[in-house]
């Protein structure tokens, strides 16, 4: 993988209102041949930041750099090496799916087996003369990727792709994304508000929160800040017993249940050692999950 | 070239869509009145007795100018940009790899040809008129009637040259517009003001008042202000184009 970084912004901030500050100083750093997910809950700045980086929006304060260029020096070359989807699809409902992505052909550059190559990837090769707004929610997404893959572009930005996606086809476009990435080297930033959608494909990850990058590296590194801070629910035969077994672990009574802050995944083991040695009967031992808004509380915590 | 292939695009997008059908639809109203009203023996055959040929075209031409084309024109302005809107595209023509300009242009030069179109059409139509007219009215032997194709395309250019700053407001209007509603009551009331300033108070600000110019080519007191009426209806167009563009460039999509 290069490291080169295919997107950097610096001091990125934005406002829609004088009273209302909607970015704050975001640096994001999108490595090329990188799958950089994009975290955060519905409101936090996510499409802002990608409507500056396509420059749907003018940018305000800070710098975007795009292929090792300014986006508004250098805006169509840029754009010309970007496909994109924004929220939700923008097709021409009266148009087929063809004539959809013959609308942009020629804007793109793209020659006419282009158009063939990228309908048979998303599986609409076969889509005949039916009208965009006939297809399903599912057919609809597939087309925008589609027209986002037309110019066969190094950089790939999608927006919560999988909005409103039956989970055959949240399946679909996770293999679709991996695939794009792996054979044909494409850079992919994918937005979502789901912890559990982007770990399954990022390799990187940025998680931003009113407005403010609160992590941003690999994925394993976030991994890691997310089982630490982590807990470990236990109940068993007698749980007064346990906890003073446990003492130096410090548990806490939780829900009738013994909760203990992780530290790693060996502490689990080694607990579980020590419960079965004493024969106390274990019903349960689960490392509570981590959940999106946990983490989002956990990282300001840290940051604070 | 990067202005033809957006234009490009943008005839593609009409393809299919009511924008070409209503057009031909509206060239066809006039024609299609003026037959029924012929072929049923009503006021028009006498009108027509002196010069029937060039008479008749000069009555299509007025009829439709003064109702038919301007409300065409008003209704199309807002129909073509809003196709972007229906569909919710504006993004992703906005992050194509084309400059705001190109956009903008090829949007008003397809709505342009639209308006060719119905002048065509219009005219296409008419002729078909006066074959039927000919036959169901031998005496008029109006396929022998010498033309007068100078007076002809003078009309047309005028109609067409006239309606010009009407057209650029209007375009301007529907871009700026995500309800259609508003650029189409705008469009009528300012139309409905021209109608009433020409003809009821017979103002003299006709002659600077856009939503008047359409009118005046059929007035006879204007016609030696005819060439003054054009350029200003030109300039208003430019005026109107370079306000309306300056307002898309800082268009903004909401997140």
């Amino acid at each position: 993988m290069d490291h080169k970084p295919i997107i950097q912004t610096s001091g990125l901030s934005y406002h829609y209102s004088r009273d209302v500050q909607t970015l704050f100083n975001i640096n994001l750093l999108v490595e090329r041949g990188s799958i950089y997910g994009f975290l955060g809950p519905n409101g936090s700045g996510k499409t802002t930041t990608l409507s500056l980086l396509l420059g749907l929006l003018a940018n305000q304060k800070g710098d975007i750099e795009i292929f090792g260029q300014r986006l508004h020096a250098n805006r169509e070359a840029i754009l010309g090496k970007i496909g994109s989807l924004i929220e939700t699809p923008s097709l021409y409902g009266h148009l087929t799916a063809r004539e959809n992505l013959e609308v942009y052909r020629k804007t793109y550059g793209a020659s006419k087996a282009r158009v063939n190559e990228v309908l048979e990837i998303v599986g609409l090769y076969d889509s005949g003369k039916k009208a965009a707004k006939k297809f399903s929610l599912g057919m609809k997404q597939r087309l925008a990727i589609a027209l986002a893959l037309l110019p066969n572009p190094d950089l790939l930005i999608l927006d919560e792709p999988t909005n409103g996606l039956d989970p055959a086809g949240i399946i679909e476009l996770r293999a679709l994304v991996k695939k794009l990435n792996r054979e044909h080297g494409m850079t992919i930033l994918i937005s979502s508000h789901l912890l559990s959608e982007v770990e399954k494909v990022a390799s990187h990850i940025g998680i931003i929160y009113k407005g403010k990058m609160l992590f941003q590296g690999l994925l394993s590194e976030l991994q890691s800040f997310q089982q630490k801070g982590s807990r470990l629910l236990i109940n068993t035969s007698d749980n007064e017993a346990a906890s003073k077994l446990l003492q130096e672990y410090h548990p806490e009574e939780a829900e009738g249940m013994i909760a203990i802050t992780l530290e790693d995944q060996l502490q689990i083991a080694s607990i579980q050692r020590k419960l079965m040695l004493n024969n106390l009967d274990v019903y349960l031992l689960q490392p509570e999950e981590s959940d999106l808004e946990q983490l989002f509380i956990d990282l300001i915590s840290t940051h604070s | 070239m990067k202005l033809l292939t957006a234009l490009r695009s943008e005839l593609l997008k009409t393809k299919r869509t009511a924008g070409f059908y209503f057009t031909l639809i509206a060239a066809a109203l006039i024609p299609a009145i003026f037959l029924l009203n012929i072929l049923t023996g009503g006021s028009d055959l006498a009108a027509i007795s002196k010069d029937p040929l060039n008479t008749m075209l000069e009555m299509d031409i007025q009829r439709s100018g003064l109702v038919f084309f301007p409300i065409f024109v008003i209704l199309v302005c807002t129909l073509l940009p809003q196709v972007e809107y229906r569909n919710n595209t504006w993004k992703q023509v906005l992050t194509s790899p084309q400059t705001k300009a190109n956009i903008f242009f090829a949007k008003f030069l397809n709505i342009n040809l639209l308006v060719l179109l119905f002048l065509a059409a219009n005219l296409v139509f008419m002729l078909l008129v006066i074959v039927v007219t000919h036959f169901s009215n031998p005496a008029l032997n109006l396929l022998n009637q010498p033309l007068d194709e100078l007076r002809l395309l003078v009309r047309i250019g005028n109609s067409y040259v006239t309606m010009l700053a009407l057209c650029a407001f209007q375009f301007w209007l529907g871009l700026r517009f995500r309800n259609f509603i508003i650029p189409i009551a705008i469009g009528f009331a300012l139309w409905f003001t021209g109608m009433m300033m020409t003809f009821e108070f017979q103002s003299g600000l006709v002659e600077f008042f856009p939503y008047s110019f359409q009118i005046l080519p059929f007035m006879s007191a204007f016609q030696p202000k005819m060439a003054q009426v054009a350029w200003s209806s030109a300039g208003y167009a430019m005026l109107f184009l370079l306000i309306g563009f300056l307002d898309f460039r800082s268009k903004r999509m909401n997140a």
